[in-house]
């Protein structure tokens, strides 16, 4: 199972579209209803400069009619500045985008750029620019910049990466998102800048306390994955939780332990522990005491091209 | 029995390792197509006499001299076959050997073949006939010479190159080659199957590796200069399924006839370094769906091989941009035919024939002459679009 990011092809329940930026110039069928695609700008297309791509977008989309967006690779040659200059582009245009809902930032894969190199930024511009945006999706972590807010219109953020800084997880902490319903944080591994701990887990936990309508966990892709399992087991957001994902992590007995010991995970629809490195015993009594009572649990082991192989998370680089 | 008393007048020879399947499966093309088997002319032969001769009229097909570790030794002049080192001599060994290759009619041609073994010429030759070729440096006679990693390094700061492959200029099957990229910070990586054993020595492995510090890679890379080096810039390439794709594209008498398309989840698609091969018809939807064309991408193989009119056969290496809307053409493989079991393209003409089979038959569709008694002939590509029209003999 390859667990590293590919381009999406749906985004806020919509089909992903290339904007075209050929030589071609206009589409060579009729372009698509603004609002019934999640517009993709990439500048690798065609490799034009995103200070050409952006006007041409602007001039050639009704953008107030766009309700998705999905940002890829805003480097023609190579990335020099992160995005931040970028965001900057088009948080400046965000009155021509009135019913923009979702956003991802960096739909880039392994062979544009690993996903550890990815230059990220301050993302609160893109919250603060769309009070009512309801999903942002971020790939890449490195200089991610989380500052506290009010946001009361997200109910989706997801985060993939390698390594999530500490400092955006704090971020993340001291933001108010009421309405919350997914909530989805790859950790990563202190190789690639995921430097949080068991106690930065906690608190980003003990904020998600006040969010009544979370409905899906995840919280994965982590060193330190027996931990995250150990405080979300204490962690009483659980209970509201339809779905929870502790997958891709180095989780081990002493996680999946933590869980069966812990508050009682009955309730849930899903529990995702892919790429676990769980004894056979314990993913047994996790089935045993889980599946009668109709949880969906996911228990592929990971793959490990020796025993002696030390555990490690399944996206880091 | 002699070639020129066959009384067909068709009779196959193969310069090959006789062990190999390369020359079972091309004996076996030519007996299916009603001739007699090849006559078997063993690289090892060849190379300790300094020639071989043909007679007039006797196809001579030249097949790899890979996968024998005797021809190996007398070709690069290194014991242990896994060793990368040697590729500069196995270059100029090879083309001697072929240069006394006498008589027959030859399905490849010398000189041909000694651009197609140094992809800094094969480079600077499709880049001048227009076909789309990853930017490099080092393109043809007029392009920088590398002699290690220092000026690795001055290559990609004056070229704006952060994410490069560097290839040995003769080499093959993915050996010597490195994925290499570069960000803010002085990170470095080079994804590579060439393992740096302790001291120095260069192996290749089927396992691909990651080298993160820049004196390992720096190693590394200075000790290939010395077999010559190409750079290229890395194309970000399309992807199935999250891997990356490229595509296989076998050209018969200037035909694309067959082609796969082959994944991996590292930059380095090669199958025997953990590539599989991937879903065709999706690749195909995916060019056109993205609004390229599919015949277009098989266009700029053809326009490849034209580059080769004298070699019957080539396969390219196609590379998908992100998006699956432009291509550019990585290497064009004088060798690139070793396709067991795969069939042409439909509307290619060689619909339910193998990469042999295929050749054979293009081979006897040129020149039906070959049916009957043996007199001194020519075979044309009747195909190409471009290029000059020539003779094969």
């Amino acid at each position: 199972m390859s667990y590293y990011p590919s381009h999406l092809t749906r985004f806020h329940g919509l089909p992903v579209h290339d904007f075209p930026t050929g030589p071609e110039g206009a589409e060579r069928d009729a372009p698509p209803a603004p609002g019934s695609v999640a517009w993709r700008l990439s500048c690798l297309l065609d490799e034009i400069p995103f200070d050409t791509l952006w006007p041409r977008f602007l001039d050639e989309v009704p953008t107030e009619e766009v309700t998705a967006l999905v940002l890829g690779a805003w480097w023609d040659d190579w990335d020099e500045r992160g995005i931040d200059p970028v965001l900057d582009a088009i948080t400046a245009e965000a009155h021509r985008f009135p019913r923009l809902r979702a956003v991802f930032l960096a739909d880039v894969e392994s062979e544009e750029t690993e996903i550890s190199w990815i230059k990220q930024g301050d993302v609160t511009k893109v919250l603060r620019a769309w009070p009512r945006l309801e999903e942002l999706g971020v790939r890449g972590a490195e200089d991610l910049v989380v500052e506290p807010l009010l946001h009361d219109g997200l109910r989706t953020l997801r985060v993939e990466c390698g390594g999530l800084p500490r400092e955006a997880v704090r971020g993340l902490s001291g933001c108010d998102f009421p309405a919350l319903h997914r909530l989805d944080l790859w950790l990563g591994t202190t190789w690639y800048g995921g430097d949080c701990t068991r106690e930065d887990v906690d608190t980003l936990l003990a904020s998600l306390g006040d969010r009544p309508h979370l409905r899906h966990l995840g919280l994965r892709n982590s060193d330190i994955q027996d931990d995250i399992a150990a405080a979300v087991a204490a962690t009483p957001v659980v209970a509201r939780l339809d779905s929870l994902d502790l997958s891709m992590g180095a989780l081990g007995d002493d996680g999946g332990g933590a869980l069966l010991a812990g508050q009682p995970l009955t309730h849930l629809t899903s529990l995702n522990l892919n790429h676990h490195f769980m004894s056979e015993a314990l993913t047994r009594r996790l089935s045993e005491t889980l599946a009668p009572h109709g949880v969906d649990l996911a228990l592929a082991p990971a793959r490990r091209s020796h025993p002696a192989q030390g555990r490690y998370v399944a996206v880091g680089e | 029995m002699s070639p020129s008393e066959n009384e067909t007048g068709a009779r196959f020879a193969v310069v090959g390792n006789p062990e190999n399947r390369r020359v079972a499966l091309f004996a076996r093309a030519v007996t299916a197509a009603g001739l007699p088997a090849p006559r078997v002319v063993p690289w090892t032969g060849v190379l300790r006499h300094g020639r071989a001769e043909f007679a007039p009229g006797e196809i001579v097909r030249v097949d790899s001299p890979g996968e024998n570790a005797e021809v190996d030794r007398l070709l690069r002049g290194v014991d242990d076959p896994t060793r990368v080192e040697g590729s500069a001599h196995w270059y100029t060994r090879f083309l001697t050997a072929v240069g006394g290759l006498r008589g027959g009619v030859r399905l490849d041609d010398p000189d041909e073949l000694a651009v197609l073994f140094d992809k800094r010429r094969c480079h600077a030759v499709l880049d001048a006939a227009g076909v789309p070729v990853p930017y490099s440096p080092t393109s043809g006679p007029a392009g920088a010479s590398v002699g290690g990693w220092d000026d690795v390094r001055l290559l990609m700061r004056e070229h704006r190159m952060p994410r490069l492959f560097v290839k040995l200029a003769h080499g093959s099957s993915a050996s010597g080659v490195l994925a290499v990229e570069a960000a803010g910070g002085g990170r470095i990586r080079a994804t590579t199957s060439v393992e740096l054993a302790p001291d120095g020595r260069l192996f290749n492995s089927l396992k691909v590796r990651r080298y993160e510090r820049e004196q390992d890679i720096a190693a590394i890379v200075d000790t290939l200069a010395p077999d010559g080096l190409h750079l290229e810039r890395w194309l970000p390439k399309a992807s199935q399924h999250g891997r990356a794709a490229d595509l296989r594209v076998l050209v018969v008498a200037g035909r694309a006839t067959h082609a796969v398309v082959r994944t991996s989840a590292a930059p380095l698609t090669n199958l025997h370094l953990g590539g599989s091969r991937g879903d065709l018809e999706a690749a195909r939807r995916a060019v056109e769906t993205a609004g390229g064309s599919w015949a277009g991408a098989l266009a700029v193989c053809e326009r490849a091989a034209a580059c080769f009119p004298r070699t019957l056969c080539v396969g390219v290496d196609l590379l998908p941009a992100t998006g699956w809307r432009r291509f550019a053409v990585g290497e064009v493989n004088a060798f690139g035919d070793l396709l067991p079991r795969l069939t042409g393209l439909p509307g290619s003409g060689a619909e339910g024939l193998d990469t042999y089979a295929a050749q054979v038959a293009a081979v006897l569709r040129a020149h039906p002459a070959l049916r009957t008694p043996a007199r001194p002939q020519s075979i044309r590509h009747t195909q190409h679009r471009t290029g000059p029209d020539h003779a094969l003999a």
